[in-house]
């Protein structure tokens, strides 16, 4: 790995602006650049340039990024309501009220209950069948190596529409594909979207199955990434295929673990899509999500302030998984 | 930095404020409907795309005035033309679906309707009044939807029944019948989700009941309204309908495989069972809802002609309004897209005269049907009633969820 060489380079990139604007009577190899820096007209000419380059992005990213942010934080604090999408500033300031009320509403909390059920099942199996499918393929099956690799990425970039329909027709009560193959082998299959105990389940299944292929693509890199020697050394030492797996595979896969983990986790919490597309948050709210609530109240009946209180409740949420993920995976030998 | 970043934030929210106001400076603008000009209309799905053909009539015997029509999905349209009117960015005339009037009527963007040029006596009462707020319309009907209840005859000969339900016992009667004859469901009534309470209305009409009442408070605890959570959630009680519901199911399917034999909807209907199951021709009617205790009655949707307040093309737009809503181009406008004349001179037009007898069943209807008053949290009141629907097709007491129904949108009834 190049990991040594780029710690250098940081270190070299840090020290100098530092350096920068040292006297002009500094060390020779500083000459030419501290020279340039120290002329007033080219430094303000430069820094012109610099500017103009990143206008574009800094635009965009202010009027698209930053400003939603600060707009929506601000919004939840205020009681923004429909009629203020024409008057914005009519809206009446209500400090904490729409974070306290997120507590009395019951299907705020049902909806969090539903988010962490998704995250708790979804996520440990996105990873591990991810896990598994790249394993496999980096061992043996050269031939259908790319088969599978497509095969399995497919439905990552397949949109959710298409996606929906495919996965209607596999859980349709009567002519589905799970319910056919049950009547040819002679049992009865339940009605899986309509069923409070099993429509999250099939949701999750229908997630891990659209998720997996990024897990696996990206375990297959960082399992391409570790060095042939490791593994002989291994084998030499008389390490058996589990115990190759165990001590030398997982460990240094442990930079992408942690990087699948935490996007897997941040992408799961956030679950919006397969509710929308399938249930629509029934039966009787079994499938609503923090970010599907969110949409209703925001978009259905433009309660503005209250679904920006969610936003910053699931984003504090996002952000303590995600430190706590960052805290227990990373690799403290480093 | 940070008192710059501050700075910026507070410009970038003034700007759009500045270009609000601006477009709200009302009437100063206005283009005469003689003088050359473009009319921008919105419309909905399929009768966005077939508007414009319509709209090059007009311009025909408009020289001056070109209509340019820009379609927008059903499933789009709430949210684009709620943000159109936060930027300030409506068209001059839109097509306006009858549940959304409310909301842009308390966005003040729609012009009031000049009641000289258009009259309310040539409309079906209902159609005109779902427009109307404190004494003032602000929409011209346009086309109307009223629901009738369609059965398949000879599943219904079969179990022994040859005439169409005209009572809700009688409609309880053939869903039984139905069932007896080996159809897996009595009936189709939509268990919960959205959309569920269309399924509810013409049992809270057909008793009388009614969404608000005289003083403009939340009716939705009335005894007429338990009587229809009651009379609703006795089919899934009873085992007559599904319980459970399921995004994307299509009635007409089950209707086809004789898995429900019977089902509330639309005139549109007619067409969509004609197209996809086309064996079951001559197999199956459509009949005028079954009656209560205070009769027949159907509720009405559809959509209304509006046209914004910020246009400047106030004069053209009345034109086309009233072209659009002459019984000739209503009838021509049924030949077309199927969809029921709002106008009652229109149905003496051939197009329609000659309909068929199905299409005769939606205009009676018509004559009784109700509105649904156009109020501003509608989708709110809809979802809480929905809400209160799923439960009752589980099982929950229908009075219990009245009661709870009635607390719940008290607030919200307010026009």
């Amino acid at each position: 790995m190049s990991t040594a060489a780029t710690k250098a380079g940081d270190a070299d990139r840090d020290s100098l602006p530092a350096a920068g604007p040292a006297p002009a009577g500094g060390p020779d190899r500083k000459a030419a650049g501290a020279g340039r820096t120290l002329r007033p007209d080219r430094l303000s000419r430069q820094n012109l340039a610099g500017w103009l380059y990143s206008t574009p992005f800094l635009v965009f990213f202010l009027t698209f990024m930053a400003f939603p942010i600060v707009a929506t934080f601000a919004m939840s604090f205020t009681d923004f309501g429909l009629r203020n999408v024409t008057d914005p500033f009519a809206a009446q300031w209500v400090g904490l009220d729409n974070y306290t009320a997120l507590a009395d509403d019951e299907k705020f909390v049902k909806a969090l209950f539903n988010t962490g059920y998704f995250v708790v099942l979804g996520v440990p199996l996105t990873i591990g069948s991810g896990l598994v499918a790249a394993v496999l393929l980096n061992s043996g099956i050269d031939r259908l190596r790319t088969f599978f690799r497509v095969g399995f990425y497919v439905p990552v970039v397949t949109a959710i529409v298409a996606v929906a329909v495919v996965w209607r027709f596999v859980l349709d009560p009567s002519e589905g594909l799970i319910a056919g193959l049950g009547a040819q082998l002679g049992f009865g299959t339940p009605d899986f979207l309509a069923s409070e105990a099993l429509a999250m389940p099939s949701l999750i299944a229908m997630a891990v199955w659209r998720n997996m292929g990024t897990a696996m693509v990206l375990f297959l890199a960082g399992l391409q990434s570790i060095p042939v020697e490791v593994r002989e050394a291994a084998k030499l030492d008389g390490a058996g295929p589990f115990q190759e797996f165990r001590k030398i595979t997982i460990p240094l896969l442990r930079p992408t673990m942690l990087y699948v983990a935490v996007m897997t986790s941040i992408g799961f919490l956030n679950v919006f899509e397969e509710p929308f597309v399938m249930t629509n948050g029934g039966p009787g709210d079994s499938t609503l999500t923090v970010s599907l609530h969110m949409y209703e109240e925001g978009f259905d009946f433009f309660h503005m302030g209250s679904a920006s209180a969610m936003a910053y409740v699931l984003f504090t949420i996002v952000l303590a998984v995600t430190l706590l993920q960052l805290r227990l995976l990373k690799d403290k030998t480093r | 930095m940070s008192r710059k970043a501050l700075s910026l934030t507070i410009a970038l929210a003034v700007v759009p404020a500045l270009a609000l106001t601006a477009c709200g400076s009302g009437d100063g603008g206005q283009v005469g409907a003689d003088a050359k000009q473009t009319l921008t209309v919105w419309g909905m799905g399929e009768e966005g795309a077939r508007l414009q053909k319509v709209a090059e009539e007009f311009t025909k015997e408009n020289p001056n005035i070109t209509v340019k029509v820009t379609p927008v999905g059903w499933d789009v349209v709430h949210q684009k033309m709620v943000s159109a009117a936060a930027g300030g960015k409506l068209p001059d005339m839109a097509q306006m679906g009858s549940t959304m009037m409310g909301e842009f009527i308390a966005l003040d963007t729609l012009e009031p309707v000049d009641e000289k040029v258009f009259d309310k006596n040539d409309f079906f009462p209902a159609t005109w009044d779902g427009n109307v707020q404190d004494g003032t319309a602000y929409g011209v009907p346009w086309y109307a939807d009223a629901r009738g209840l369609y059965y398949r005859t000879d599943l219904a000969e079969k179990a022994g029944i040859d005439k169409a339900p005209t009572t809700w016992q009688e409609h309880r009667a053939l869903a039984e019948a139905y069932q007896k004859n080996g159809a897996k469901w009595g009936t189709e009534l939509q268990p919960g989700s959205t959309g569920a309470w269309q399924s509810w209305l013409p049992f809270l009409y057909s008793e009388g009941g009614e969404l608000v009442d005289k003083d403009g408070k939340s009716a939705l605890g009335s005894a007429e309204a338990v009587k229809a959570f009651d009379m609703w959630g006795g089919y899934f009680k009873d085992g007559l309908a599904k319980k459970n519901f399921v995004v994307g199911h299509d009635p007409v399917k089950s209707f086809g495989s004789g898995e429900a034999p019977t089902f509330m909807s639309g005139p549109w209907m007619v067409q969509n069972i004609t197209d996809q199951q086309p064996q079951l021709e001559g197999k199956w009617k459509a009949a005028a809802l079954p009656a209560g205790s205070k009769g027949s009655v159907s509720w009405v949707g559809g959509s209304s002609l509006v046209t914004f307040k910020d246009s400047e093309h106030k004069a053209a737009a009345e034109k086309f309004t009233a072209f659009l809503t002459t019984p000739e181009t209503q009838a021509e406008w049924y030949a077309m897209a199927k969809s029921l004349p709002a106008s009652k001179a229109a149905w003496d037009q051939p197009q329609l005269k000659e309909g068929g007898e199905s299409l005769m069943v939606f205009k009676q209807s018509l004559d009784t049907a109700k509105e649904v008053p156009p109020l501003e949290k509608w989708s709110e009141i809809a979802a809480l009633i929905e809400g209160a629907l799923e439960k009752i097709a589980q099982g929950a007491d229908p009075a219990a969820e009245a009661k709870k129904l009635q607390g719940s949108t008290e607030g919200l009834m307010a026009k």
